[in-house]
């Protein structure tokens, strides 16, 4: 059985209730569309539970969600369709029943939030639709659990809905609608509504952006990235795993070579590992809990309105503010979920924004750490510098490449309380996809690092970097070091930074210069190996050119222009 | 009389980018001329006989579509018919 609606009509909720605690998260092969397990318990009768991603059509010009729910509904995976209807929104509901009816397969129709959509003056006559339609019509409010015993019941009265050939979803739906709905729709002046309006006017909603801001600073900046990775790495990884692995690597492994890769320096445990999971993984963690909260909550795609005008003039829409707020946790992740923009010239320009100028939560941490700590002046210009860069770079991106941007069309789901359950199905759906996904990358990174080490093509690549470094940067020479072991380890060009900024050795100028280079660099291995995975080997390498060029000619800019002012913040 | 009457209903239809917030009417058409961006808005529900009501136009068009809030672009929002109510 399979679960299909329009998205944010409680799916997922119904699919927990169906299925208790156990579902399984898996991709659908070849993409990266999740799609939920479970088992119900129907009668005496276990029957397999599919969810899929809500969907608005399933027939036409379809996206990669709708592709994926069309082919399960059409397969054999599917033997009944339970489509799930939000009772408010009964017409569009109906324009998608339509299109699933032509699949042919039996169907059941869920009014679900029938509790909400009375509260707001519309009842739909679930009997009168029962017999104009012909299948089973159950109404629930399942985030209450009130309705699923009838819905287990009704699974097995499941029919075909016919639709005559010669009407179209959106008349059918919209006849159908007018006939079981009433509506007297009141304008009740409700909590939801006075949020969703604060949060999407510009008087209002630019505040509250900031105090979000300042919210996830606090909460993934201090909490995730001080706090918990002081306990994971030192704790765990420092008086642990790395001492045990030493010691067995040091006992068992006779070969120097083998053992140095392995927990050496650059060992891919004492370093790839302990960087991946002792590090990365509770900032990203934190991130993801955040990020979901804000999502399921609704505030983030309203954040998409305020950013419509200044992305479509970089060739995107609002809709890009997506990958933009998540490519602040981890940019190699929001390379990936720049899929669900509309055209291929968008997810070029948001692939090259993210990689030029969205700093990822552990550069966030660097560049706080050290220009806090000079003056807010430091601070503001190196955000002014990347910001003003993103935008020319994007801007000129928008008239450059070929091919267009898609409208600006979203749906703004209502404003709510998100459900703990779901929150935390949805984090551990995201950190399994980094564990799956990104730390192989980070492995790989360390792997190269621990290669040209050995090879002495570090010095080589640091003695060549030198020159443009002390020369036309103005840095001490170890900052060649640092910027070439950042770009394969993020936080050992951070750490080193840090050092230097501590020692006494970066002037607050050298500081503001370092920084910004760094920021607008590409973020680290794991982020270009995945530009290559989803745009080719060609746009990855051309990007990582182009994204270099920038940043160094930018650092140099900035140099003379700050020195020639005399400006030393 | 049919005459002043169907002058006054065609005064009454407008684009959804020259209406104001708090204004409430039906769509009454949805102009076909790129066709992916009409099927879109018709999967969300916009298609004529809806009803909607503006919310904002600043910084972006914000309408509520039957029991649906959508936001889009002034260019998006133009090609939607709304008879005032």
């Amino acid at each position: 059985m399979a679960l299909v609606g329009n998205p944010n009509v409680g799916k997922s909720v119904i699919f927990g209730r169906l299925t208790g605690r156990y579902a399984l998260v898996s991709n659908y092969p070849g993409t990266t569309v999740a799609l939920t397990q479970g088992r119900a318990l129907v009668g005496n009768e276990v029957c397999d539970v599919i969810d899929t991603p809500g969907v608005n059509a399933v027939e036409g010009v379809l996206s990669e969600d709708e592709q994926i729910t069309r082919a399960i509904i059409t397969s054999d995976r599917a033997d009944v369709v339970v489509q799930v209807a939000d009772a408010r929104n009964i017409r569009r509901a109906l324009m998608l029943t339509w299109q699933v009816a032509r699949c042919g397969k039996p169907m059941v129709l869920v009014l679900n939030m029938t509790d909400e959509a009375r509260s707001r003056g519309i009842d739909v006559d679930a009997r009168r639709l029962h017999s104009e339609l012909g299948v089973p019509v159950v109404e629930t409010v399942a985030t209450e659990g009130r309705g699923l015993t009838e819905l287990r019941r009704a699974l097995g009265r499941a029919r075909v809905v016919s639709v005559p050939a010669d009407t179209d979803a959106a008349s059918w739906g919209h006849s159908y609608a007018e006939r079981v709905r009433r509506a007297k729709p009141r304008a009740s002046p409700r909590v939801q509504e006075a949020i969703g309006r604060a949060v999407r006017h510009p008087l209002t909603g630019l505040p509250i952006l900031a105090v979000v801001l300042y919210l996830l600073y606090l909460f993934v900046g201090v909490f995730g990235a001080q706090t918990l990775v002081g306990l994971v790495e030192k704790g765990v990884f420092g008086r642990f795993v790395n001492p045990a692995a030493t010691s067995l690597a040091t006992r068992f492994i006779p070969i120097a070579f083998v053992r140095d890769l392995l927990v050496g320096e650059y060992g891919v445990i004492t370093m790839g590992l302990t960087y991946a999971i002792g590090i990365v993984l509770p900032v990203v963690t934190t991130f993801f809990l955040m990020f979901g909260w804000l999502e399921d909550s609704g505030y983030i795609p309203r954040l998409a309105i305020f950013c419509d005008r200044i992305f479509r003039m970089m060739g995107l829409n609002g809709k890009a503010v997506l990958p933009m707020v998540l490519g602040l946790g981890c940019d190699t992740m929001a390379t990936m979920t720049t899929r669900i923009l509309g055209s291929r010239k968008e997810r070029l320009i948001a692939i090259l924004l993210l990689a030029l100028g969205i700093p990822c939560s552990a550069q966030l941490a660097t560049i706080l750490g050290i220009l806090g700590g000079i003056s807010f002046a430091a601070l503001l210009t190196l955000f002014a510098v990347v910001v003003a860069q993103m935008f020319l770079v994007g801007f000129l991106a928008a008239r450059v490449l070929p091919g267009d941007r898609s409208d600006f069309i979203m749906e703004l789901p209502p404003i709510r309380l998100p459900l703990m359950r779901n929150l935390l199905r949805k984090t551990l759906m995201r950190v399994r996809w980094y564990l799956g996904e990104a730390v192989p990358l980070f492995l790989i990174g360390t792997l190269l690092l621990f290669l040209l080490d050995r090879t002495g093509l570090l010095r080589v690549l640091v003695a060549a970097a030198q020159p443009v470094v002390t020369g036309l940067l103005g840095l001490p020479a170890a900052t060649a070091q640092v910027f070439v072991m950042g770009f394969l380890r993020r936080d050992y060009g951070a750490a080193g930074l840090y050092q230097m900024a501590h020692a006494g050795a970066l002037t607050s100028v050298q500081a503001v210069v370092a920084l910004t280079v760094m920021t607008l660099f590409v973020p680290c291995v794991a982020n270009f190996l995945m530009i290559v995975k989803e745009q080719g080997v060609r746009v990855g390498l051309t990007m990582l050119a182009f994204i270099t060029v920038v940043a160094l000619s930018t650092g140099v800019a900035l140099n003379h222009v700050l020195r020639f002012f005399g400006i030393s913040f | 009389m049919s005459f002043a009457s169907s002058v006054s209903r065609f005064d009454s239809i407008r684009r959804l980018n020259s209406l104001q917030p708090g204004d409430r009417g039906t769509i009454v058409r949805v102009t076909t001329d790129d066709l992916a961006r009409a099927d879109r808005l018709a999967a969300l529900g916009v298609t004529p006989g809806a009803s909607v009501r503006l919310l904002q136009r600043f910084p972006g068009f914000v309408f509520e579509c039957d029991q649906t809030e959508l936001a889009v672009e002034p260019a998006v929002a133009r090609t939607i018919l709304v008879e005032l109510r």
